[in-house]
């Protein structure tokens, strides 16, 4: 076998050999084949608490006999306090696949650190890229940016035809109560012990509150659904990232999160994720949805959607603050919290003073 | 304090110049993001140098509290408890926004410039 790309230094490698002695049959067991060889393992991005491989894995017997390009992703070591761990997310993943959505394969998954090291879930290889800096000024955008808009509405139709009932997912709690008043009080309680006070965002949080719309129907919502968390290989969708934040709770919240201002990139003038008209995003959506969604609906969770990712920055910056995480990128994000409370006070100011919204015309 | 304010504008100002004209080009591509951090960071602290202190702070503070009393922290509880509202401070959004363009003259000019705010 092959191995590729170092690891920073003073690391140890996750996949040496002896450990490999102990993933194949662990493999081979779980997707039911009497073999399971890894030919090739290259690093493809390392980070600070996540690695993710590609290994080339050569399959006898089974349902996957044959030569499969698959990838394993370590667990990251410290998750977020609300995210899910490794195996709920891939079950969400496998829940999303049944319902027909765009997710690389998941094969096989395994909670136990001892194994290699950290838990880790195998997948599919999937082409294209995720960066959504790249994407959003991609010159091709011009010609597929609406398809991929319409594309990505179909998918998160998909994922909202997901709906809390026996069976299904169980071990994601479902809210009591308006759902949207209850991702308002989760934001309260994260921040309430921040190092930094933000009395904008407390006032933010109190709009919310007061102003919450009563719930459609209660479906899974991704949770992190926007630009930078699908891949897109030449124009065309190849999959959705990045599932630890699945929920359930109204599906309109996936919406809000996917045009909010903060995941354009940059690119503003195309509301839909900074690669497109929001109205065809709605309309991929539309196409595909039991429950219908018109866009004068969203403002309200253009703004939840901002408060979130204020909360979520402001709670970066405390893990230096409090906590001494020595990093640069987390100061930095930790200052962005005015940034995020700025456009949410323009976004309120509009519904009150019944002026339109980008969302709500282009 | 301003003879020290001015030590640290000019010598932050020497590094920001070094970083970003002689150390960056300099650098391998997959550490040049982490170097043009590192000069946002500095140019943050720059602007954090020049400013007057904590005007736009108390600026707010004197719309909410009796003046010299009241805290961020203090004004972000009430805010929470509903204690300050809309009534009896019908301007409060105006004056929220105004400390946020304070604090985002220091953070980021250029995400205020991306909305029409003179940074």
């Amino acid at each position: 076998m092959t191995m590729a790309t170092a690891l920073p230094e003073g690391r140890a490698r996750t996949l040496d050999q002896s450990r490999l002695d102990i993933l194949e049959p662990w493999l081979a067991k779980e997707i039911g084949a009497t073999c399971a060889k890894i030919t090739a393992a290259e690093l493809l991005t390392g980070g600070a608490v996540q690695e993710n491989w590609r290994i080339d894995v050569a399959v006898e017997g089974g349902s996957h006999a044959g030569a499969h390009a698959w990838v394993l992703r370590t667990d990251a070591a410290a998750r977020l306090g609300v995210s899910l761990d490794r195996v709920a997310e891939f079950r969400c993943i496998e829940a999303a696949r049944k319902a027909g959505v765009a997710v690389a394969e998941p094969i096989a998954v395994s909670a136990d650190a001892t194994l290699i090291g950290a838990p880790f879930a195998i997948q599919g290889f999937v082409a294209g890229s995720a960066q959504g800096r790249r994407l959003v000024r991609d010159p091709g955008l011009a010609n597929f940016g609406d398809a991929l808009a319409r594309k990505l509405g179909g998918e998160l139709a998909r994922i909202h035809s997901l709906r809390p009932a026996a069976g299904v997912l169980p071990f994601l709690p479902v809210p009591i109560g308006n759902p949207n008043r209850r991702a308002v009080a989760d934001l309260r309680t994260a921040i309430a012990t921040a190092s930094e006070p933000r009395p904008a965002l407390e006032y933010i949080l109190g709009w919310l509150d007061k102003n919450a719309p009563e719930p459609k129907a209660m479906t899974l919502v991704h949770g992190d659904f926007r630009t930078g968390n699908y891949m897109v290989d030449q124009g065309q969708l190849t999959a959705i990232l990045d599932w630890e934040f699945c929920h359930w709770g109204d599906p309109r919240e996936d919406i809000g999160w996917f045009v909010a201002r903060c995941w354009r990139f940059g690119n503003d003038d195309k509301v839909a994720g900074g690669i497109a008209k929001f109205a065809a995003l709605l309309e991929g959506y539309n196409a595909v949805a039991s429950d219908k969604i018109a866009a004068a609906e969203i403002p309200y969770f253009e703004v939840l959607a901002a408060a979130k990712w204020a909360a979520i920055s402001l709670l970066q910056g405390d893990r230096f603050v409090s906590r001494g995480e020595r990093s640069i990128e987390l100061i930095l994000t930790g200052l962005m919290p005015p940034e995020m409370e700025f456009d949410a006070l323009e976004i309120i100011e509009k519904i009150i003073k019944g002026q339109p919204l980008s969302a709500r015309t282009t | 304090m301003a003879a020290r304010g001015k030590g640290a504008d000019a010598l932050l100002d020497l590094a920001i110049e070094t970083l970003k004209a002689e150390i960056n080009p300099a650098l391998p591509a997959d550490k040049r993001y982490a170097a043009a951090m590192l000069a946002n960071a500095l140019e943050i602290a720059r602007r954090e140098v020049e400013a007057a202190e904590d005007a736009h702070e108390l600026t707010l503070l004197d719309y909410f509290y009796e003046d010299g009393d009241g805290t961020l922290k203090q004004l972000a509880s009430d805010l929470r408890k509903g204690e300050i509202s809309e009534v009896g401070h019908p301007d409060i959004r105006e004056r929220l926004r105004a400390h946020l363009v304070a604090e985002l003259k220091i953070r980021n000019p250029r995400f205020l410039r991306s909305r029409g705010v003179k940074g």
